[in-house]
């Protein structure tokens, strides 16, 4: 089975093979190393690499693992492929995402607006602190999604620039 | 005398959990106003009585005077004890609250209303010879506001004349940013605060926080209850605080302790409050502000001194003498307190919201843990991001230190990013563990701090973990065929 894990910002393609017993891991185009996973119950699990071996405590919900190892924790997300291929299509820098769920307090620009990179473009606030996002990069804004009271979700486009034309 | 024989609580979390214990060890009643989504938390459960209270948005609810001062009069509660935040330090409620002769535990309206406004908390102090921050006071308009503002030396403070909590600050180092940060400021405060004005004041580098708990009641008697210090703060708000503050010279520590009582006998002062205070770098001392309320850090204080600040809450607001004169408090000890945030320290300290899937919080008898949360719960944007508090207690800093490492390695919360490795780092830091502390901290340390670097051994392991733990690989069920694979999962 192949998919593709977020961590940290990058994405790996890993890929699992073999029956339970007897897998094999396989992350990018690095060579497969055996690999296994016994769970401890609550959480705690020892995690089998290549020969070494490691306590992890670990939760799952849905496709995304939360892990303390290592003295921090991480957040894992196993990337379903139909969203994988949308996520593709949709360049990250064309859009201003939400870094958090919150509210919009303020919009400074309107569709048609030019602006230029790190303009502020929208004010939010999450639990009471106000943030501004500003333009990714120089362009014409396209689409503002939301209105000054409207509440969105972490990742939500709040606005979109009009896609780069060749000069 | 007035009796006090049931309290009504307009407030959530940890510390209507704190509260609630008290007044249960005192034989009081106790009854909790609560939103819908708090319905199950453990603070809703400990209460002997609960009222539900509704709003456009869970913290509307809470913010909702009449709804609270009706639920006061259904369940027969002669008084309320605000908590922190909320309605902890908003003068008209105290006032309504005393109109509907119920007991405010608290202090006196006028005096929460001019300490709460930081401009006017100011003048108090001007006129009576207080020590305050070099500075200048301006709620002007903005274009007079920013004129007058040039007059102070960078970097400089933007604050909110009602603000606190760190709401409505802003820190200025280049002129080009002001314009920007007075807009914020205004903004935040606005919001906030329901009061636009602002202030500026000039910043004090490498300074440090301290501040004093005092209590006094209503037959002229005042105690302090010696310092905290709380210079390690992120966002203008203190993730740890101690007390007693280290290395502080006995003498400024004195003068320090009796400046607050002075403040507070000056403001003619009922009830628990703090006095917050800069310490500059030479030594110098500044009023910064009060707080006319319990405050979040104040277990550090009764883990040194013994003393139940609740209780002494409730005996000055029945109208009896403090049951302990200055010279019969005793300091025993070093305490810390840690805050658990949902906050993401790589990412600004950014609020994080999520479910908490694993929850274990530490414990032992010299750990205190102030928890409002449990396992399963959802972490909403709709609060504070403040999950719990762990309070150590040692006989010297270094046992304290040596307990709150402990406290934070069997603290482990999975599902919802929180800064506990990011406090454990604080914790055993070289300036943090020497007691070389100020406010500057964590900016300074910003590259210590930060989470150790990921080999890729140790990046395969947690991929390895994930992939064999996700229903996408293991599950029988998601192998498509091969030719439907390009069709992806069918999800309901």
């Amino acid at each position: 089975m192949k998919r593709r894990i977020d961590l940290l910002d990058k994405s790996y393609m890993v890929t699992i093979t073999g029956e339970h017993g007897a897998q094999q891991i396989q992350v990018d185009d690095d060579k497969p190393s055996p690999v296994a996973l016994i769970d401890k119950k609550d959480g705690r699990h020892k995690i089998h690499l290549s020969g070494k071996q490691e306590d992890i405590q670990m939760a799952v919900k849905g496709e995304t693992a939360y892990i303390h190892a290592f003295g921090r924790t991480f957040t894992l997300g196993v990337v379903d492929p139909v969203e994988q291929a949308s996520q593709e299509s949709d360049s990250g820098s064309n859009s201003a995402l939400a870094p958090m769920p919150g509210m919009v307090v303020d919009v400074h620009i309107a569709k048609g607006d030019k602006v230029t990179k790190g303009q502020s473009m929208i004010v939010i606030e999450s639990m009471k602190i106000l943030t501004i996002i500003t333009a990714p990069r120089d362009g014409e804004v396209s689409i503002v999604n939301f209105v000054p009271g409207k509440t969105f979700d972490k990742n939500d486009v709040l606005v979109t620039l009009i896609e780069k034309e060749d000069a | 005398m007035k009796d006090i024989k049931k309290v009504l609580i307009p407030n959530r979390g940890e510390i209507a959990c704190r509260i609630l214990r008290s007044l249960e060890r005192m034989d009081i009643t106790s009854v909790i106003v609560y939103h819908a989504v708090d319905a199950d938390t453990p603070a809703v459960l400990m209460a002997d009585e609960k009222v539900e209270i509704q709003g456009v948005t869970p913290v509307s609810a809470y913010l909702d005077v009449e709804q609270i001062i009706n639920a006061c009069k259904k369940t027969g509660a002669d008084a309320v004890h605000p908590g922190f935040g909320f309605l902890a330090e908003n003068a008209d409620f105290a006032r309504r609250i005393e109109q509907e002769g119920i007991i405010f535990i608290g202090p006196r309206p006028e005096v929460i209303e001019m300490m709460g406004n930081k401009v006017a908390a100011r003048t108090f102090c001007i006129e009576n010879n207080f020590p305050l921050a070099p500075s200048v006071t301006l709620t002007a308009q903005d274009a007079d506001f920013i004129k007058s503002v040039k007059q102070i030396d960078l970097p400089l403070l933007i604050k909110a004349a009602a603000g606190g909590g760190g709401k409505g600050m802003q820190i200025v180092n280049e002129w080009k940013d002001l314009e920007t940060a007075v807009q914020l400021a205004r903004e935040e405060a606005r919001r906030s605060f329901g009061n636009s004005e602002v202030y500026a004041e000039q910043y004090v580098e490498k300074s440090r926080h301290i501040e004093v708990q005092v209590v006094a009641d209503h037959h002229g008697n005042i105690i302090h209850l010696g310092e905290r210090e709380c210079s390690i703060q992120r966002r203008f708000q203190k993730i740890i605080e101690e007390s007693p503050a280290p290395s502080l010279a006995p003498e400024l520590r004195k003068a320090i302790c009796d400046t607050a009582v002075e403040i507070t006998r000056k403001a003619e002062y009922r009830n628990a409050g703090t006095v917050e205070f800069i310490l500059a770098p030479e030594g110098k001392f500044y009023f910064l502000e009060m707080n006319t309320r319990l405050q979040v850090e104040h277990p550090v204080t009764e883990m040194v001194t013994g003393v139940d600040l609740v209780e002494l809450q409730i005996c000055v607001a029945r109208g009896e003498s403090l049951p302990l004169i200055q010279e019969q408090v005793q300091a025993n000890g070093h305490a810390i307190e840690m805050r658990l945030y949902a906050e993401d320290p790589e990412n600004d300290f950014l609020p994080a919201t999520g479910q908490l899937l694993v929850y274990q919080m530490p414990s032992g008898k010299k750990v205190r843990v102030e928890n409002g949360y449990a396992k399963g719960m959802m972490v909403s944007s709709a609060f504070d991001p403040m999950l719990a508090k762990l309070i150590v207690h040692g006989e010297d800093r270094n046992a304290a230190l040596e307990q709150g490492a402990k406290a934070l390695k069997d603290t482990l919360i999975l599902g919802v990013t929180t800064n506990t490795d990011y406090l454990a780092r604080i914790l055993s830091h070289p300036s943090f563990l020497a007691g070389k502390v100020d406010t500057d901290f964590i900016p300074q340390y910003a590259e210590d701090l930060k989470s150790p670097t990921l080999n890729k051994e140790e990046r395969n392991m947690l991929l390895a973990a994930t992939a064999l733990s996700s229903r996408e690989f293991v599950d029988p069920a998601f192998k498509v065929p091969e030719p439907h694979c390009f069709l992806g999962n069918w999800r309901n």
